[in-house]
């Protein structure tokens, strides 16, 4: 059983040498010529006004995560179910059915709470309201056509 | 084992890591020359014939090339994040079988890595990993814009795995096997198509399950980064993404493990959906050569879709990439796990009559799913309205 990991274990072995190589290598035969303005962070040429250590992002990716999490384990259910389901029958099918229902749910609530809605409701009100007259100029001009 | 075995184990592990090398080499070099034709380009045409080596003569060019590691950096996650992005790639290609065995020095050697039980929960389990080289690329570079395409490219990967993982289970439903070999051996044989004797079809994995297959294509996409969901480094808005800061060799393993993933996602479309190394015809001649030609001809094939959706498609907005995975592949692929289900199972137990129970259901999940979206945007505007 666990022979049959070997192959893998040496694949992956190989594959990190290989980097771990060529870095070198790399470094060894490339130029090494730091200088200050080289080696300060892009920003098309200009000086960054502010850097990313320890600033805070959307709150929409945290989201995101945890609504991964969920979907995730719920696919990660569903694996040894589908191994078995033809010796399980109806009673597995119907189970199952039940279960992602049940799921479904949550997804339902989710996506009523707008949790999954990436863009609406974002940014500060000019934004949104810009956005809005923006889609409306191209409801019109699709009418028009 | 004695030492002929290892020996002929070491010797498998390496002729499999090089030839993946040569396969990524030649697949970038074909991109790049059939996105030059859709767009009346020549492409490259210098290194080598017809400019073969191109990909070689870049991959030297870049070990001598110096090494950045800006001064905000973390430096060893810096350091570490390519080789992270790099090698689940190779890891999840081992359990593809891409032929079936030599033999050699009197033992049988397959034409595969490593037959492991959970085939295709190892593809998944491989997958994830090259998520944390991205995030940590982004996060360590110690700059913005490879922060913000690193966050933003992790909630597009961990959106589609979802996506993926599904479409997956409704394979491994309709097959019964979790091991790769077992699937590509489950789909030998051919179908008759609408029940005519003389239309015989090899009875592959993606005419049963082709929305299954429809959805893995797409997902594929996605969790690889290509076009047209390559919003981790779309240059408009974020230069270049997760390895603006990176350069040389770094950016080298970036790119190869992002290649080497698109050959190991379209090798597994071509095992589990297109027969794997199953082919119309084995002539007696080399009867190892065989099997190998018809399933390299198949990931040709599939990357030559890929690249005909990468040349074709415009980059996708990141809120449409999003509610695209959320609010469409992940009900349809939840409504189709469990319609494999009805189809496979209820004929065992109702007989003939199933078809009609089976399809009343779908139909009314269908309608059931597809009449949620007009239910919210009617609620919203109420709410928008008091």
């Amino acid at each position: 059983m666990l022979r049959d990991y070997l192959p893998v274990v040496l694949l992956a072995a190989l594959a990190v040498a290989f980097a771990v190589a060529s870095m070198t290598a790399s470094r060894l035969l490339g130029p090494n010529r730091p200088d200050p303005v080289k080696l300060s962070a892009y920003e098309c040429g200009n000086e960054p006004i502010r850097l990313p250590k320890g600033e805070k992002f959307g709150v929409k990716f945290y989201v995101v995560a945890m609504l991964f999490i969920i979907f995730d384990i719920e696919t990660i259910f569903l694996f040894p179910w589908a191994v078995t389901f033809r010796t399980l029958g109806l009673f597995g099918l119907v189970e199952m059915a039940i279960f992602i229902g049940l799921v479904f749910v949550a997804y339902v609530y989710v996506w009523k709470k707008g949790g999954l809605d990436w863009a609406e409701g974002q940014g500060p009100a000019s934004v949104r309201e810009a956005r809005a007259a923006a889609e409306a100029d191209l409801g019109e001009a699709a009418r028009a056509r | 084992m004695d030492l002929l075995d290892w020996v002929l184990l070491v010797a498998r592990v390496v002729i499999v890591f090089f030839a993946l090398l040569i396969v990524v080499m030649v697949l970038i070099w074909f991109e790049r020359k059939v996105v030059a034709d859709m767009q009346t380009r020549v492409g490259p045409m210098r290194a080598g014939p017809r400019g073969v080596l191109i990909t070689l003569a870049d991959g030297v060019k870049l070990f001598f090339k110096e090494g950045i590691t800006p001064t905000n950096a973390d430096r060893p996650v810096y350091a570490i994040a390519p080789i992270l992005a790099m090698f689940p790639a190779f890891l999840a290609f081992a359990v593809i079988p891409f032929g079936t065995h030599v033999h050699v020095f009197g033992r049988d050697v397959p034409f595969q890595l490593a037959d492991i039980n959970i085939g295709i929960l190892w593809v998944l389990a491989m997958a994830s990993p090259n998520v944390y080289g991205i995030v940590l690329a982004g996060w360590s570079s110690g700059s913005n814009y490879p922060l913000l395409g690193s966050v933003r490219s992790s909630a597009q990967m961990i959106s589609y795995e979802v996506g993926m993982g599904l479409s997956l289970v409704a394979v491994l439903m309709y097959s019964g096997h979790l091991s790769m070999t077992a699937i590509v051996d489950q789909q030998a044989g051919v179908f008759h198509l609408l029940g005519l004797g003389w239309l015989p079809f090899p009875r592959w994995n993606f005419v049963p399950q082709f929305p299954a297959f429809v959805v893995y294509l797409i997902c594929s996409l996605a969790e690889t980064n290509r076009p047209p969901f390559d919003l981790a480094e779309a240059e408009t808005e974020l230069v270049a993404g997760f390895h603006t800061e990176y350069s040389g060799i770094k950016f080298a393993m970036f790119y190869l493990g992002e290649y080497v993933n698109t050959v190991t996602v379209a090798a597994i479309a071509v095992t589990l959906f297109l027969g794997g190394w199953r082919g119309p015809a084995y002539p007696a001649v080399i009867h190892w050569f065989w099997p190998l030609l018809w399933f390299l001809l198949k990931l040709v094939l599939v990357m030559y879709v890929y690249v005909l959706i990468r040349a074709t498609l415009p980059r996708m907005r990141y809120d449409r990439l999003m509610s695209f995975g959320w609010k469409v592949l992940i009900p349809f692929g939840l409504v189709w796990v469990l319609a494999t289900g009805a189809v496979v199972v209820l004929p065992e137990v109702y007989g003939r009559r199933a078809v009609l129970v089976g399809a009343a259901a779908i139909l009314g999940t269908v309608l059931l799913v597809s009449s949620l979206p007009a239910l919210f945007t009617a609620g919203k505007k109420e709410q928008v309205r008091s």
